[in-house]
């Protein structure tokens, strides 16, 4: 691992032609035998590809002073100056380059290993670095924190992150645009009329527009055999309008008229054999818990037309069967609605243009049916769905472990990562007593989990680092009182304390209190303190605590006596906490 | 788990058991042990089906010497499909701690409809339809014609069946239809015809309440059942419905028109008999002499409806001289329709008991009453004679020939109604002709006197002494079962006032009042606000509940629970309602929360379970009392008061309240379901109403819940919703902290 990481190193950087010059920030990425440097702006004219073999020396600031540099010399005489965010950074390519010239310099000589570092800074990809920049544009509370740690020197980069990976993961896997569900309304043709005239008019935009394609295949199987060959747009639609406007005035006589005397109309005026034919196919797929047609096929009481024990007091067909096929029912058009709704927005076209929204409806519908009933593997679903149905839940153990479902915001990404953390350590230290499965499933994750647990429950901890009662408080503190504080500030402004005090004692108040919590995760997840390493970066931890410390009490004495209380009781955890920390870190010692 | 209830050792499939369970499967084997019936009342979400079939099997298994049958009734498919469903769990269970000694064979049986996997037959529109092409291709004049003929289309699955015979078998397990069908496909058998011949060697058969009590279909499918049999009927509450929906015929003007053209078509057939094969009709004449109606040995593929009236009330006799000859039979039933026509022009309401009607037709139409019991036999002989395969066409006859032998055969326990427009729409002609059976004893009389035990057992049976005595039967056993309880998982409140504190109901006074409409809209939106996922509305009709969501469409209130929650409503065409149910369940498990439309006492109040997150809040709108101007209903009502002494009011409200338990009854399921009910009428409030309800809703039921607003409703809704949130986050914490310790 810390071979391989040192074939490449990749940070961000800006490059500078002179001292002075601002630069273009980029990308430096060095490998054995060669650095790159690519800015961040493609169009910019700076990009760099140079062979070490042509570099003389290198030079650098000193830790702590204005910037960051590295100068690197070539044996032309030209120079490449870039500048780096932080120190450690520049520290890192520093070393690199320093190797990577001894090297090039003696062929054949190896480079000397450093794996004494526990935490090395992991490879970078451009890639991956220009997410981390995103994350850090977007989230402002992130970049607040980045700054005042990772620049600020207390955490590494790679620490800061390590504690993220969910974040960045999720957005590598570049989750699909959130795609916006069809609205909920139903398009009910309320016809717009103005009293004077007899007109009607109606409204139509893309949108209902593809409601009703969506709704009604007739309509849009019709759309497409109608327009533009038949007739124009316009007057498709306003023929559409019409048969809804004849609908609306639910007179079933006078559309049956109209439909006789225009076969388009009628079109729209017959009930939709498509989704009666729809229905037929998909009434195989469902549940059959469910499944009530079945019913009527096992029901041998009401044998042609009866109807005895539900007394019939509904509307009877009182028209003809002439009409039947103009009859149609508000509820049928509500369930395929929500039916619609429900499946959600199937397409990704354009809305504009009306045709290729058709068409692609009924690509998607086809390609759909198509999928058969027969499907095994949508049986097997649906069987195993019934067995789970079946089973009394209470009465069961757990079936799953019900880990799977818990999305909690931060306190999950905050665990996640812990526990890959712990693993990662644990893998060092004691490598070699536990194999280690690289690929366990959620059960067998479950299983070991539950396992440790009791295990520590009957043995107590080996080496208690700190009373798990504190540790406990501690953290249901911090989950759960200030947590809840900060996530409630919006929705109830009434009930929160945080909104009763001045706003910039409020941000600053939040500010600590994620910093408190970053902290901590770094400051537990570097126990047990088992390497060198691990106690610097908890001693760093410390001390920053201790930084905050006087500050909080600060705020707790600037505030108006009033509000002081609750202040205090809202700071108290925080500085529990940092206290308890002290003494976690005094035991240790 | 595993435990002794006395000699017998219960197989229980899961780690734990309710308390209820246990004290019901103690006496469901006292019954077993007894030898006779009983009557059990437990509530919804208590694993009543598990307990039942868990006992059942287990105490077949501890008697291997005297095998018990196990025969459950469902009232539907679907229940049928859950059934089997968790018998299939249990018999895991039972497999794994016993071994193959515990090997059982248990199947669904439903209707060819439902089973068919030959492609052209199961493509046929309804159940009638499928029946007749699946005769026109194995019908036994059919499948000689075709032997002779290979161009006659046959069924190559029945064909397979037919030849492998006795290896025709389904090995031990659980089927549902389901996997009938696939073990059918992967053998080529016709899985109907296997299922039919594998219930009479089955261990355990689920099949609907129909193949026992509706006689025409239990005298082809349940006649050779075993007396040592337990038979269990599930979810029975509306069980005397059932059975006198099995005795009772309706005739309209359609049935008059469709049962003429088929005389019609058989008279033609006859003519082409006589000219072609005059002797099949003389082999008939004479087997009627000897005294068979029927041929004693159908062919399964052959076999119709058996006849509708019960077993020990079928005449064992010669069918009469005169109606021996198929032309005199048709004549005669001419002349029936023709008398049943012009009854049918009547312009007023009549009403008549059976006696008086074959009087009438006696003086009238010269039909005496042993021809008229004899009608149905006869022309399920003739049919066969003439070799009718399309028995769809032939429904109306047939329905004329079932009254014929029904009022022929009973003399009391029915009534004759002739109405000649329904009681709401004067002006529309609608003549209509009904038998209706008002004594529910009859038709489950022969089941109870067959089997040595039947239970009969529901959430709602209260009050539980009425059941007897509508059925007529003496339980060993009769108990109601409450519901122990940690915490309240069920919370029913009884709202009488809208949001504008005027009270509501769907009395008929009130009903189509547009204040209560808007004030029932309102409640509906204030819960679709603060109640997540799936909530289930109950309304009193179909017409009701159209008119009503027409209005809150109109008035824009629909489109506000809309933002909310998607809407899905109930309508009386199964495969659209089907498709409705199926979204609603894909709404509320992908969390956008759904708001269901249904009817009481309609298909979905029956059987579909809303529980868990596919149903946290029940609303039922009004009091679902049945039409009480039904002409049916009042002639029952005077039957009830006039034999068993029970009062029309009482009896109604008892009807009315059970069917409004039963639809709130199905949001729960188990005991860490979690359900809201609210009853929305001013009628629940009062006592005599609400003390109908069963047991277990009222012992939930608070007095601070008994008069509510919607306001106050809403904001029980809430607190109650929070709460319910609050446990859920308990055991989320629980979890973290199992974490947080492994990973310090």
């Amino acid at each position: 691992m810390a071979d391989k990481q040192q074939q490449v190193v990749v940070k961000r950087a800006r490059h500078k032609s002179s001292v002075k010059d601002p630069g273009t920030p980029g990308v430096l990425k060095m490998t054995k035998d060669r650095f790159t440097f690519m800015a961040n702006d493609p169009s910019s004219p700076v990009k760099l590809n140079v062979e070490f073999r042509t570099i003389k020396g290198h030079k650098f600031t000193k830790d702590g002073t204005k910037q960051a540099l590295l100068n690197l010399t070539q044996d032309q005489g030209g120079n490449y100056i870039f500048e780096f965010e932080n120190f450690p950074d520049r520290n890192v390519c520093k070393d690199f380059v320093a190797s990577a010239i001894a090297l090039s310099g003696e062929a054949g000589r190896t480079v000397p290993e450093k794996s004494a570092v526990p935490i090395q800074d992991e490879q970078l990809s451009a890639a991956e670095m220009e997410r981390r920049i995103k994350l850090l544009q977007e989230d402002s509370d992130l970049q607040k924190l980045h700054k005042q740690f990772v620049i600020g020197g207390i955490l590494s980069e790679a620490e800061f992150w390590a504690t993220r990976k969910k974040l960045l993961e999720q957005n590598y896997s570049r989750r699909p645009k959130q795609r916006v569900a069809l609205k909920n309304d139903m398009w009910s043709t309320k016809p717009l009329a103005d009293g004077q005239s007899n007109r009607v008019t109606f409204n139509l935009t893309p949108e209902i527009i593809l409601q009703i394609f969506a709704e009604k295949p007739a309509v849009r199987q019709a759309y497409l055999n109608f327009v533009p060959n038949k007739m124009t747009e316009k007057e498709f639609w306003t023929k559409y309008s019409r048969a809804e406007y004849l609908h609306s005035t639910k007179n079933v006589i006078a559309a049956a008229a109209e439909a006789a005397e225009d076969e388009e109309l009628a079109v729209f005026l017959k009930q939709d054999d498509m989704l009666v034919n729809e229905a037929r196919k998909k009434i195989r797929q469902v549940d059959p818990t469910l499944d009530m047609e079945a019913d009527e096929g096992d029901d041998y009481m009401h044998l042609p037309i009866q109807d005895h024990g539900l007394p019939r007091n509904d509307n009877k067909d009182v028209l003809d069967s002439q009409y039947e096929p103009y009859r149609r029912s508000f509820s049928q058009h509500l369930n395929q609605h929500a039916a619609v709704v429900l499946q959600g927005r199937v397409i990704d076209v354009e809305l504009g243009d009306t045709r290729s929204v058709a068409e692609a409806l009924a690509r998607t519908k086809h390609a759909e049916l198509a999928k058969d009933a027969s499907d095994v593997y949508l049986d097997k679903e649906r069987l195993e769905r019934i067995s789970r149905m079946t089973e009394i839940e209470d009465l069961q153990a757990p079936r799953d472990p019900a880990v799977a479902p818990l999305s909690i915001k931060d306190p999950r990404d905050y665990f996640d990562s812990q526990q890959a953390n712990a693993f990662s350590t644990l893998g060092d230290t004691v490598s070699g007593a536990k194999q280690l499965k690289c690929s366990v499933s959620t059960r067998e994750a479950y299983c070991s989990l539950k396992e440790c647990i009791s295990e520590i429950k009957f043995q107590g901890l080996t080496e208690p680092t700190i009373n798990s009662e504190v540790a406990f408080k501690v953290l249901n503190g911090l989950a759960q009182n200030i947590s809840s504080n900060k996530y409630h500030l919006g929705r109830n402004p009434n009930e929160s304390i945080l909104d009763s005090l001045p706003k910039i004692t409020r941000e600053e108040l939040l500010l600590h209190w994620s910093s408190i919590q970053e902290l901590l995760k770094h400051f537990w997840s570097s126990y047990p303190i088992t390497t060198k390493y691990l106690l610097t970066k908890a001693t760093k931890l410390k001390d920053a605590m201790s930084q905050i410390y006087p500050k909080l009490q600060e705020i707790k004495e600037s505030v108006q006596s009033d509000l002081r209380h609750q202040v205090s009781l809202l700071v108290q955890p925080m500085l529990q906490s940092s206290v308890f920390m002290d003494q976690a870190f005094c035991c240790r010692l | 788990m595993k435990f002794q209830i006395e000699d017998v050792t219960v197989y229980f499939p899961y780690d734990n058991i309710y308390p209820e369970q246990y004290a019901y499967m103690v006496e469901l084997k006292r019954a077993l042990d007894a030898k006779g019936h009983c009557l059990l009342e437990m509530p919804t979400g208590t694993g009543k089906t598990i307990a039942l079939l868990s006992l059942i099997t287990s105490y077949a298994l501890s008697k291997p010497s005297n095998p018990i049958k196990f025969i459950y009734c469902t009232r539907t498919v679907h229940e049928m499909e859950k059934t089997l469903s968790e018998l299939k769990l249990l018999h895991n269970y039972q497999l794994q701690h016993l071994g193959p000694a515990a090997k059982i064979l248990a199947l669904g049986l439903s209707s060819r409809k439902n089973l068919c996997i030959n492609p052209t037959v199961v493509s046929a529109e309804n159940r009638d339809s499928v029946d007749a092409a699946c005769r026109k291709l194995t019908a036994s004049w059919v499948r000689e014609l075709a032997a002779e003929n290979p161009r006659i289309p046959t069924c190559s699955f029945f064909e397979n069946y037919e030849k492998s015979a006795s290896e025709a078998i389904l090995p031990p397990g659980v089927y549902t239809l389901q996997d009938l069908r696939a073990y059918g496909k992967l053998k080529g058998w016709c899985p109907y015809f296997l299922a039919r011949h594998m219930v009479q060697l089955a261990n355990v058969v689920v099949y609907s309440y129909q193949y026992l009590l509706d006689p025409k279909v239990a005298g082809i499918i349940s006649k050779e059942m075993q007396r040592e049999s337990v038979v269990v009927f599930d979810e029975a509450h509306n069980i005397d419905n059932v059975c006198i929906e099995a005795l009772s015929v309706s005739v309209r003007m359609q049935t008059l028109e469709g049962a003429t053209r088929n005389i019609n078509r058989m008279s033609q057939e006859i003519d082409r008999f006589k000219a072609t094969d005059a002797g099949r009709l003389r082999a008939e004449y004479n087997r009627l002499v000897e005294g068979l109606a029927l041929r004693g040995d159908l062919p399964a593929s052959d076999a119709w409806l058996a006849n509708p009236a019960l077993p020990n009330d079928i005449l064992k006799e010669a069918v009469p001289g005169n109606i021996r000859r198929a032309e005199h039979f048709l004549s005669v039933l001419r002349r029936l329709v023709q008398y049943i026509r012009g009854r049918l022009q009547t312009e007023n309401v009549e009403k008549e008991g059976p006696v008086a009607f074959v009087a009438s037709v006696n003086t009238q139409a010269g039909i005496d009453q042993k021809m008229l019991r004899f009608c149905y036999d006869r022309l399920h002989s003739l049919m066969l004679t003439l070799e009718i395969s399309d028995t769809d066409e032939f429904l109306h006859i047939q329905t004329i020939c079932d009254f014929a032998t029904l009022v022929g055969t009973y003399t009391r326990g029915f009534s004759i109604i002739i109405e000649p427009f329904d009681e709401r729409m004067p002006h529309i002609p609608d003549p209509v002709l009904q038998l209706c059976c008002h004594d529910a004893s009859l038709a489950i009389k022969p089941v109870f006197e067959r089997f040595q035990s039947v239970v009969i057992t529901s959430g709602t049976l209260s009050p539980i002494d009425l059941y007897p005595r509508l059925l007529n039967f003496n339980p060993v056993v009769s108990r109601s079962f409450t519901m122990s309880l940690t915490r309240d998982c069920i919370c029913p409140m009884v709202l009488t006032r809208g949001s504008d504190q005027l009270p509501v109901s769907t009395k008929y006074d009130l009903r189509s009042d547009p204040g209560v409409e808007k004030n029932y809209g309102k409640l509906l939106l204030e819960m679709v606000s603060v109640v997540p996922d799936g909530i289930v509305c109950f309304f009193v009709s179909y017409s009701y509940m159209d008119g009503i969501v027409n209005s809150w469409h109109e008035t824009g209130l629909l489109k506000e629970i809309m933002q909310h929650k998607l809407v899905f409503i109930e309508t009386q065409d199964v495969v659209e309602t089907t498709l409705a149910l199926d979204n609603y369940r894909k709404a509320c498990d992908c969390g956008r929360g759904a708001v269901f439309f249904s009817v009481a006492r309609g298909k979905v109040a029956e059987g579909i379970d809303f529980d868990r997150h596919y149903g946290r809040l029940v609303i039922m709108f009004g009091v679902p009392f049945q039409y009480t101007l039904s002409r049916i209903l009042l002639a029952r009502l005077e039957y009830l008061r006039d034999t068993f002494q029970i009062k029309e009011g009482d009896f109604l409200t008892f009807d009315a309240l059970r069917q409004a338990a039963q639809c709130v009854g199905r949001v729960i399921r188990s005991k860490a379901d979690y359900g809201m009910m609210i009853f929305a009428d001013k009628r629940y409030s009062r006592h005599d109403k609400r003390s109908k309800l069963p047991g277990w809703i009222l012992s939930h039921l608070r007095d601070a819940h008994l008069n509510l607003s919607t306001d106050m409703a809403a904001h029980i809704a809430r607190e109650g919703i929070k709460e319910e949130g609050s446990q859920m986050i308990i055991k989320v914490a629980v979890l973290d902290l199992s974490i947080a310790c492994d990973s310090t």
